[in-house]
């Protein structure tokens, strides 16, 4: 038997989905924070001796084994990256630090500014210039290149980035600073904006190219420590790495931008989203993750997690790589209630998970969205919370309400409900804001809903959006392990060339296209990919002149590279219909007598895996359990007697009218006053609201 | 059209009429889904929109406005356009029935003596019925147009001595009638734009709106209209309760701050604005009396709703940040423009370069007098540059190009107690974003050669400006270059012991026999290969230079923000070591001397070095 493995490290859990021949199962241990290729390799150990084999057997037999790490945003998140040096085109120095003039708020003047990757002194410009049409209108200064190295070097830079100008269109002078660079400062990995992100423009590039240099050396590190183990193990393949796009691909292509990975791990999380609603029918879905700290929104459309490469801001960094857009927002069951100038507020502010809510009995004081969850009798205080490991209490949490509740005028516990309005409300426009972006009305989708708090809230959270169904998997604690496992090999790479319609060189687009095929081939191919396996999409990013960012479609689809015959004279009159179509779709219009421009080409190559689908949702003929007991609970219609069913007894095709409240081991499920619960045969609740 | 409507115009508004109770919590939710309402709208247009001014820069903000003319909800976008966006809904729903509004409607608004900002300044609105057709609110998108159809392209003239040389003047007009777009009116307007992405823009404001009014028909339908309405008149009365609250907690009296522009687009010197800010309990008078009341300026008249909005920004900017924005703020402040002068011109000026200047000096005056009580949330939330360089040329079609000099700069990145100034803009523009050369070179034949701080070129303070930019730009082929030019004399004042910006300024014909310095203002051809550089001034500091930590100052040292000299001479900190070498370090003991010697008001020169 083969075995394919999904691995996904997460600050406490490292999660495992492992696929046999009966399907997947899930595993998870601690993570080791030290060295995290540790964690790894114990699960893995662990998970060969429940197959009855040894880990040099398990590891000979696994087809893949595909890898979602948390390093690079962990070095975002602690700032401990490499002292980063940047040369830019003279003249440039600062675009990083005035980031276009943006700040996060604009009611606060007290707003601190980000903490600086590449300080001033660290931020040196040379002369050299390439104009929008690839032409050198100042040569490279060596001599100065050098002596701008020397100055890195004195100052122990460990990584160095370069952002030119223009450079995406002629690379030259960044690839000549590359050899400079090599002589003056061996051995320091060196970041090219054309490379990381060949697209314009200078401060979207620029700064992706200095977070990618920042975590190079320890995303490289990592893969390489993790990749040393696993050969030693008895792993014979590629290590495949978990990208933020959502595909996955060697840990050498990774290597050329190690900045792929950031945010990779949500990105699973959707992959395993788009996967599971996929096999139960639907293709569209809002996709809702309400952990501890956060509340993580993202889309999945005709059965795509769509990767856009855009404003995507970062640990206050835009980082300008495609990327599954994840939305957060500061609501998860840490966040903090407190009253604030007579205004009642649920987060940002997290109490973590230490001392985490004061239910947990840890030191919390301060009274967190847990916590009110307990004071409205939907989180069970019995034995058994999270997996058994620890039981919520209720001692100090009613007095936590009562001053919340004294300084609104009223008890504890419609402080309690009134932090769950408030905390649903963020979260409702939250939503409608990541839909919006999209132009998409969220009462068009299905719901997904996961992550420890993400199904107690989901019904009302639906019926507030228009949205009639809510699904609730029961593999949702491990899903980004499962995004990983089920995620394809892919490569989603785009090169610019600016030029109108009307008077573009669809020679220049079929060496860019061809140039993308040439790179995705070569990695395929050392990914065991062979060519005509490959599905290609051609894509073109056009926009009126004007606009601020393309809309970005299909030219042509097809099967294995290598197929440019579509580039022709015709592909003016293919692409202008086209971009009509997608405009109109998107805004409602197109503009009578403007020529739209095309900015860029893209190339989005990959691998469809073979899987069986995961958790199908066809159900059993309906039974009605009786209820294992009855709670005390509010769901939103004042306190009543409420039934309580464990999930551990529940059985394909049971079906539980609302109100009633579902105990499962990693969360809790809410069937809100008006909406029914069902049981599908792969053990998933799915959530329909009654007509 | 006359101060009389002016007043009518801003007079205080009663609540909404609603027997309905409402708790805090569901009014906020209700807040929260019309702010929602208004990010959807702003998004609608950002994605549809070409012209560079709304999608690149971002100057774009949607309101709520309800049916008695209030701000109720706002969200992204320029507070300085927003707090601007009540009055010509008000306009409109003064003649309710001479302008037939009905459901499904939708219309525009820009002139200046009916409520409007200037003209570039379109804001498009759309009321929201309930069920029984009874009229609860209005949507508002506003958003800065590249042109107006005036005497110059832009819409900035600045020789103009009336409104009529700078565009068309709409008071209030229908685009859509019960729901159909009225095409005549349509044509007319695109007809007197420049720019053929006007079509466009106009068509994603008009969808934005609608897409908008109809999720706030949908909020309505779903909470009821008199919860709604509870919940608007809760919202207004809370943040005018908890804005009274801060200010009881500031010191009576009077603050007064005055600033002169260098001069008007004529060259009449010293333009001045006053502001005097009494606070007597809960209660804050901003009092523009005192302001500029030549009659023969040209170019700096700022318009009434412009005035209240720029003197409503940087109060806001004064509070709790937490406090929401909406009509709450100008109930509980009273705003005194007198009229006849610069803040409330006679009918018929002309207002565009208005609202750069005066209406910054009006955001300076009210903060340097805000400074006195409020020190730590007191920042200049404004822009002293004049007019931005327009670099202005036709292709070889004979289409009209327009660089509008939005490009990355520091502008005005000022200090405040305990931060130094930093990224490009002050907070309040933080929703902007500048043009990027990559971008601007794709599109216009302009080269840009330099946009990076220069060393020492801001204001000096315990907390420091960021300095300002050096920015160098060639035009490739023939173009007309325009710009007023403020700031080179009077640059932006320091606060509480900080030092003022630097001196703005700004070359023409660069590196030619013809290079001049451009201190009024300029319109000028430009041929091929001609070249402009601007230093802006930075921002202003915070403080007393010599109470800097000198170890920040190091920092700045070696970040190359300040010199050594300056270090010494301003900051008062001797440091030892090379900057080639980075190993500076305090001179603690010689720090101290310097400092003392500094406060004893001793000059170097006296002090031997």
């Amino acid at each position: 038997m083969s075995y394919r493995v999904g691995i996904d490290i997460g600050g406490t859990f490292t999660d495992f989905a492992l696929r046999t021949s009966d399907g997947v199962k899930l595993y998870k241990n601690l993570s080791t924070p030290e060295d995290r290729s540790q964690g790894v390799m114990t699960g893995l150990a662990a998970l060969a001796e429940r197959e009855g084999l040894t880990l040099a057997d398990f590891l000979g037999r696994c087809d893949a084994i595909v890898h979602g790490t948390t390093v690079a945003d962990n070095t975002l998140i602690e700032m401990n990256g490499a002292v980063t040096g940047l040369l830019t085109t003279e003249g440039f120095r600062d675009e990083i630090a005035l980031r276009r003039g943006f700040k996060e708020s604009i009611w606060d003047v007290r707003l601190e500014p980000p903490r600086e990757i590449t300080p001033r002194r660290r931020r040196l410009g040379v002369p050299e210039r390439v104009l929008c049409d690839g032409s050198v209108y100042q040569p490279l200064d060596e001599d100065a290149v050098r002596a701008a190295c020397r100055k890195l070097a004195k100052q122990n830079v460990e990584s160095v980035a370069v952002s030119f100008l223009f450079s995406f269109v002629n690379p030259d002078h960044e690839k000549r600073v590359r050899e400079i660079v090599a002589e003056e400062m061996p051995g320091v990995p060196i970041s090219l904006s054309h490379e990381v992100l060949p697209r314009a423009p200078e401060f979207d590039r620029t700064s992706t190219t200095v977070v990618n240099a920042y975590v190079a050396p320890r995303v490289t590190s990592y893969l390489e420590r993790l990749v040393g183990r696993l050969k030693e193990a008895g792993y014979t393949r590629q290590l495949m790495v978990m990208q933020a796009s959502g595909g996955v691909m060697t840990k050498e292509y990774i290597d050329g931008a190690p900045i792929r990975v950031l945010a990779s791990g949500p990105a699973g999380g959707v992959i395993g989203s788009a996967h599971v609603g996929g096999a139960k029918g639907h293709a569209n879905l809002i996709c809702v993750d309400m952990g501890g700290t956060s509340y993580d929104m993202s889309l999945v459309l005709d059965g795509q997690a769509p990767a856009e490469a855009g404003w995507n801001l970062h640990h206050r960094y835009v980082v300008g790589i495609p990327m599954v857009k994840v939305e957060t927002l500061g609501a998860g069951g840490g966040s903090i209630c407190n009253v604030h100038n007579g205004v009642l507020q649920v987060g940002p502010r997290s109490a973590g998970a230490a001392p985490g809510p004061i239910a947990y009995g840890r030191g919390g004081t301060e009274p967190t969205i847990t916590d009110a969850l307990v004071m409205l009798g939907i989180l069970s205080t019995d034995a058994g919370f999270a997996g058994g490991s620890f039981r919520l209490s209720r001692e100090g949490v009613a007095e936590a309400f009562q001053a919340i509740g004294d300084a609104m005028g009223y008890g504890a516990e419609e402080a309690a409900f009134d932090c769950w309005r408030v905390v649903n409300a963020n979260m409702t426009g939250g939503v409608r804001r990541t839909t919006a972006g999209k132009g998409i009305d969220p009462k068009d989708l299905v719901m997904l809903a996961y992550g420890g708090n993400g199904p107690a809230f989901a019904g009302i959270q639906a019926e507030d959006l228009g949205i009639r169904k809510v699904l609730v998997p029961r593999t949702s604690p491990t899903f980004s392990a499962l995004g990983t496992l089920v995620a394809d090999p892919a490569i989603d790479e785009q090169r610019s060339y600016i030029a109108s319609l009307a008077t573009l060189d669809v020679g220049r687009l079929r060496d860019l296209w061809s140039a993308l095929e040439e790179r995705a081939a070569r990695h395929f191919a050392a990914a065991n990919v062979p060519a005509e396996q490959l599905s290609v999409r051609y894509q073109l990013n056009t926009r009126y002149p004007g606009q601020n960012w393309p809309v970005t479609f299909d030219i042509a689809v097809g099967k294995g590279l290598h197929d440019l015959s579509f580039v022709d004279e015709g592909l003016r009159e293919k692409a202008m219909a086209l971009f009509d179509a997608r405009h109109r779709a998107e805004f409602g219009h197109v503009r009578e007598g403007e020529i739209p421009e095309v900015t860029g080409v893209r190339l989005v190559t990959s691998a469809p895996s073979d899987l069986v689908p995961v958790g199908s949702g066809f159900t059993a003929p309906r039974t009605h359990p009786a209820p294992a007991k009855h709670r005390r609970a509010n769901l939103g219609q004042g306190f009543h007697e409420t039934a309580v069913f464990l999930g551990q007894d529940l059985k394909p095709g049971d079906e539980i009218v609302g109100p009633a409240i579902i105990d499962e081991v990693f969360t809790t499920i809410v069937v809100y006053p008006g909406w029914t619960a069902i049981v599908d045969d792969a053990g998933d609740c799915e959530l329909n609201q009654r007509d | 059209m006359s101060f009389a409507l002016n007043r009518k115009l801003a007079a205080k508004r009663p609540p909404l009429e609603t027997a309905a109770a409402i708790d805090a919590v569901t009014a906020g939710i209700i807040r929260g889904a019309m702010e929602t309402c208004c990010f959807e709208a702003t998004e609608y247009l950002a994605r549809a929109a070409s012209s560079a001014i709304i999608n690149q820069s971002n100057e774009r903000n949607a309101s709520v406005i309800d049916a008695n003319g209030r701000l109720a909800a706002q969200s992204i976008g320029t507070p300085h356009l927003t707090f601007v966006t009540q009055l010509p809904v008000r306009y409109c729903l003064m003649n309710m029935a001479d302008f037939d509004v009905g459901p499904g409607d939708v219309f525009v608004s820009n002139d200046p003596d009916y409520g409007g900002g200037h003209l570039p300044d379109y804001c498009v609105y759309g009321p929201v019925y309930d069920a029984a057709g009874e009229l609860i609110c209005f949507q508002t998108l506003q958003a800065h147009q590249g042109d107006t159809g005036g005497k110059d392209p832009g819409g900035f003239t600045l020789d103009a001595t009336d409104i009529f040389t700078e565009g068309l003047a709409l008071p209030c007009l229908k685009l859509v009638h019960r729901g159909e777009k009225r095409l005549d009116v349509i044509r007319l307007l695109e007809r007197n734009n420049r720019f053929p992405s006007f079509h466009g823009d106009l068509a994603a404001m008009i969808g934005g709106v609608q897409h908008a009014v109809r999720l706030l028909e949908a909020m309505v339908g779903k909470w009821g209209a008199d919860r709604v309405k509870a919940a608007i008149n809760h919202n207004i009365a809370e943040t005018e309760r908890l804005f009274r609250q801060e200010v009881s907690k500031w010191r009576d009296g009077r603050y007064e701050g005055t600033v002169f522009i260098d001069h008007d687009t004529q060259g009449t010197k010293d333009v001045k604005v006053h502001a005097t800010c009494t606070i007597a309990g809960d209660t804050l008078t901003v009092d523009l009396t005192g302001s500029d009341d030549r009659p023969n300026l040209i170019g700096v008249w700022n318009t009434f709703g412009n005035s209240r909005s720029y003197v409503m920004t940087q109060v806001a900017a004064s509070i709790d940040p937490i406090i929401v924005k909406n009509e709450g703020l100008f109930d509980a402040v009273e705003i005194i423009l007198p009229e006849n002068t610069i803040v409330q011109p006679p009918p018929n000026k002309p207002a565009a370069l208005g609202s750069f200047h005066p209406a910054c000096e009006i955001i300076e005056a009210v903060c340097i007098a805000l400074s006195q009580v409020v020190p730590e949330r007191s920042c200049f939330q404004g822009y002293k540059m004049g007019m931005p360089n327009a670099l202005i040329g036709f292709d070889a079609k004979g289409q009209m190009w327009m660089d509008q000099g939005v490009d990355v700069r520091v502008e005005d990145a000022s200090a405040v107690q305990g931060i130094d100034g930093w990224g490009g803009l002050c907070t309040a523009l933080g929703n902007l974003l500048l043009s990027q050369a990559e971008d601007a070179e794709s599109r216009f034949p302009v080269v840009n050669l330099s946009r990076q701080m220069i060393t020492d070129k801001g204001g000096a303070g315990q907390w420091r400006g960021q300095p300002g930019t050096l920015n160098v730009k060639k035009t490739l082929e023939p173009a007309m270059a325009m710009t007023w030019m403020v700031s080179r004399e009077h640059p932006l004042t320091g606060l509480c012991g900080g030092e003022d910006a630097c001196s703005y300024q700004n070359w023409y014909l660069v590196g030619t026999p013809d290079e001049f310095e451009v201190k009024l203002a300029a319109h000028t051809q430009m041929p091929a290969g001609g070249v402009m550089a601007y230093q802006n001034g930075g921002g202003s500091g915070f403080g007393p230079a010599t109470r800097r930590d000198p170890i920040a100052v190091r920092e700045d040292v070696l970040d190359e923000l300040v010199s050594l000299a300056a270090a010494r001479d301003i900051y008062g900190v001797v440091l030892t070591g090379t900057l080639d070498d980075y190993d500076l370090e305090v001179d603690w003991t010689a720090t101290e001397a310097l400092r003392a010697e500094m406060a004893a008001g001793k000059t170097l020169e006296e002090a031997g070095r």
